[in-house]
């Protein structure tokens, strides 16, 4: 790790209190000092993440470190169990326990029987070197494994989104966006939207599901863990583009053994065909007189940096510029992983074209920070109903925010 | 009451791990000493910083100093340390960052220290030793590990003790006074009619607070008094006073007028005048205030609950106008806190004291105690009367606090219904 100037990689610890802190009907208690509970709530409040998950914490002193005391743990469960009553309390250990190792899956096995009514169900994956993605990925697959029961396929289609969690910027307005397209496309219902719009009975029918729908690669494993025990087919990618869109509903349906609405993807096409028909000249003018500014730079979460890249250069033509991910473990020879020294730079040097970054990267640089398509984020949320990046809808949100950088916000 | 039992009475207090929670389950709880350490190294022009610690420390930091780099060459940056650091110490990591902090510019830098560093037993003092003859940076730092220090004072106090340390000893300036907790560009607290009356009498007031200048700390050992308004200096004026024998008076901690007189009088007596008719209007006002008070709140029973800026002061001033702590939400124990506390039971009042860290469970075992009224931050407590947004009054002395007290006080008094005149004509006239 050692010295930044901005916020080092998250750790596995804040990934997964960030992937089970949306869901509703539970209570997450971390142990360990309560100012990183108290802080983790402030930054889900300005994410938008509301009326979901308890969040608590036990605190620790430093008696309880030097006697390894776990009776705050068991208070604070008796406590939370007894005033909320929520179907699973989730325990996750903060980096305190990890160094004097508290062994919390113990804990919670030996208290288990005390409260029938309550699943605990501790997470590990808090080590030190383990990053928010692998964080994020085991939360996922430890949820489909632990919490989904043994039941038969809905009589009609339906689906689970995996992986939208609120690590993720825009995410509840783009899973907003995905439920509504397939629901277009295909008349399907989401049954578990994991995790960002989920309470736990739905993510125990999540074993009912036609079909998962891998929105991120960190809900693989979790898909995979569905697919052995129920046999649910999934597809991995996320949705950019009109014509990425249409193929990715299209990948569904074939998937799915369903045959997609033509009426409703000919309309949605033509919609934002027609959105973007006055764009469009200016778009095939700057590709064509003015190469050096339809320059597009990304940086971000790799799926997402690859999605808004096959859309920008795919089907507007634009030029990759630098691109980057924000995971050392995702980084490959096309998208690879920057440092805040690498990605400060690319910011430095990129004087033309577009530029889609972090809102922690493009405030520090002074650029525009409608630009953003990455966390950390600087601005308050609060809401979901911002315009999404992905499907058919986010097409047109890109495009326009592309072509009001070209136009100099005039 | 059962749910009482697990909390100590004052007397038994000691230390911070006396105060219990009053509920288990932190909810949000209390903020962390790191929020206000960073709060502050962003409001010295100046000082730079390094915050030390886990991911999880670093990326809350900067939702209180949210930029890498201030506006007059600070840095504030960020170390993190790595799995092999956390089982074999960052000592050399931390020395390079240091070196990296200097050579980019820094002039001063406080390197805050938060738990897993902590934890280790990592060697500040001895990386300072080793590291300081290499750098045109002075460097200091400051210990916040949460599992320590509860809540947030310590951030506060601390850090500007630990800024103390990068203080030049100077030649004292007999007219130079430093006014401990006050901004020298304060737009939110009103000034206290003490400070232009000081300068009025020829005296130069150096305003010692976030938003002052480090320069201006450095050269805070010249000065021949420091007069502390905030309880979160008064460990700096201790240390100065220690350290470079400046002599300080805090005036913070006074309530009632009696004391405010003494206060006062000593200021003036130390650089030899005298205030004459200047407090005159407004320490009528507070004497006035004070009697109605005494009338009204007396035999009246209170909590204390979160926000307020001296707990036990408060409740000292309170039992003389008669009023009986049943119930008192300590922050932290203020090293000076042990004069307010022997004073608070020589009044024969011993009250329980916790830590309120869920206001939705505490609220209604508070209620359990059937308080007359609470003073301080209590959501949604409809049963009981409160004395809300008490830090209203941090930053505030003197005569204009406590009549800014007492008649928020008796007014919420009033509109419920509690004052003694409605007490008694609720239950017949009081015996004579």
């Amino acid at each position: 790790m050692g010295l930044h100037r901005f916020k080092p990689l998250p750790s596995g610890r804040m990934g997964i209190l960030w992937t089970l802190a949306t869901i509703r009907d539970a209570a997450l208690i971390e142990f360990g000092c309560m100012g990183h509970m108290l802080y983790s709530g402030v930054t889900l409040k300005r994410a938008g993440v509301y009326d979901a998950c308890r969040l608590y914490s036990t605190h620790i002193d430093e008696t309880d470190i030097a006697l390894g005391s776990t009776k705050r743990l068991n208070d604070t469960i008796a406590a939370v169990s007894r005033r909320d009553k929520p179907r699973v309390i989730f325990l996750l250990p903060s980096s305190i326990p990890e160094v004097i190792g508290t062994d919390i899956f113990a804990l919670c096995e030996e208290l288990q029987p005390a409260y029938p009514d309550v699943r605990l169900l501790p997470f590990g994956f808090g080590g030190f070197d383990v990053s928010q993605h692998r964080g994020v990925q085991e939360a996922l697959l430890l949820l489909a494994e632990a919490l989904p029961l043994s039941i038969s396929r809905t009589p009609q289609p339906t689906f689970n989104i995996i992986g939208s969690c609120a690590d993720l910027f825009r995410f509840q307005a783009d899973a907003g966006e995905l439920v509504r397209i397939i629901k277009g496309a295909l008349g399907m219902k989401p049954l578990c939207v994991l995790t960002s719009d989920t309470a736990v009975t739905d993510i125990e029918n999540l074993g009912g599901a036609h079909i998962n729908l891998v929105i991120r690669r960190e809900g693989e494993l979790a898909a995979k863990h569905l697919r052995e025990h129920f046999g649910t087919p999934y597809l991995a990618g996320r949705p950019y583009g009109i014509d990425g869109t249409i193929s990715w509903l299209e990948d569904i349906a074939q998937i799915s053994g369903l045959t997609a609405n033509a009426a409703f993807l000919n309309a949605e096409r033509e919609l934002a065909r027609q959105q973007l028909s006055s764009a469009m000249p200016s778009f095939r003018h700057i590709v064509h007189a003015h190469p050096e500014e339809a320059v597009l730079s990304l940086g971000g979460h790799t799926d997402v940096v690859r999605g808004i890249l096959s859309f920008g250069c795919g089907e507007l033509a634009l030029v990759k510029g630098s691109c980057w991910c924000d995971c050392p473990d995702m980084g490959d020879a096309d998208i690879p992983y920057f440092s805040e020294d690498e990605w400060t730079k690319v910011l430095q040097d990129h004087k033309k074209g577009y530029l889609m970054a972090s809102g922690e990267a493009l405030a520090w640089a002074g650029r525009n920070l409608e630009l953003q398509i990455s966390n950390p984020d600087t601005k308050w949320r609060l809401h979901p109903y911002e315009p999404p990046l992905v499907g058919f809808r986010g097409a047109v949100q890109l495009a326009k925010l592309w072509i009001n950088e070209n136009a100099g916000g005039l | 009451m059962n749910e009482l039992k697990h909390l100590k009475h004052l007397s038994a207090v000691k230390a911070n791990t006396g105060i219990k929670f009053l509920t288990p389950a932190a909810s949000p709880g209390s903020h962390c000493p790191m929020r206000m350490a960073s709060v502050i190294v962003e409001n010295v022009r100046g000082l730079s910083s390094l915050l030390v610690g886990m991911p999880e420390c670093a990326t809350h930091s900067r939702l209180f100093n949210p930029k890498p780099e201030g506006n007059h060459g600070e840095l504030h940056w960020l170390y993190v340390l790595d799995s092999h650091e956390v089982v074999f110490g960052c000592r050399e990591g931390l020395m390079a960052a240091l070196r990296e902090m200097d050579k980019a510019g820094a002039k001063a830098i406080l390197m805050i220290v938060t738990c897993v560093p902590e934890l280790i037993g990592e060697d500040m003092e001895g990386i300072l030793h080793e590291v300081q003859p290499e750098l045109s940076a002075r460097v200091t730092f400051v210990t916040l590990a949460q599992f320590k220090n509860v809540s947030y004072p310590p951030g506060l106090w601390r850090t500007m003790e630990a800024v103390g340390t990068l203080m030049n000893d100077g030649e004292t300036d007999a007219s130079r006074i430093n006014v401990l907790g006050r901004a020298p560009e304060e737009d939110h607290i009103p000034l206290p009619s003490l400070l232009p009356a000081l300068m009025q009498r020829g005296l130069a007031l150096r305003y010692l607070a976030p938003g002052a200048s480090l320069q201006d700390f450095l050269n805070a050992p010249d000065a021949a008094l420091n007069l502390v308004v905030s309880p979160f200096m008064q460990p700096l004026a201790v240390k100065m006073n220690q350290e470079f024998g400046v002599p300080y008076i805090a005036l913070n901690n006074h309530y009632d007028v009696e004391s405010i007189d003494r206060a006062y009088e000593d200021i003036a007596n130390l650089f030899g005048f005298s205030w004459g008719n200047a407090f005159a209007e407004e320490r009528q006002k507070a004497l006035a205030l004070e009697e109605q008070a005494q009338e009204q709140f007396s035999g009246l029973r209170y909590i204390l609950s979160p926000r307020i800026d001296m707990p036990v002061a408060l409740a000292v001033y309170l039992a003389g106008l008669g009023m009986e702590p049943l119930l008192l939400h300590l922050e932290d124990c203020y090293p000076e806190d042990r004069t307010h506390v022997k004073r608070l039971i020589s009044l024969g009042y011993d009250p329980l004291v916790c830590r309120m860290v869920n206001a939705a469970a505490d609220v209604p075992l508070l209620a359990t105690l059937k308080p007359d009224i609470c003073f301080g931050y209590l959501p949604a407590a409809k049963t009981i009367p409160c004395v809300p947004d008490m830090f209203d009054f941090y930053g505030q002395i003197g005569y204009d606090r406590t009549s800014n007290l007492l008649s928020r006080s008796l007014g919420v008094l009033d509109d419920r219904g509690l004052s003694a005149k409605k007490r008694r004509s609720r239950h017949g006239a009081a015996p004579v």
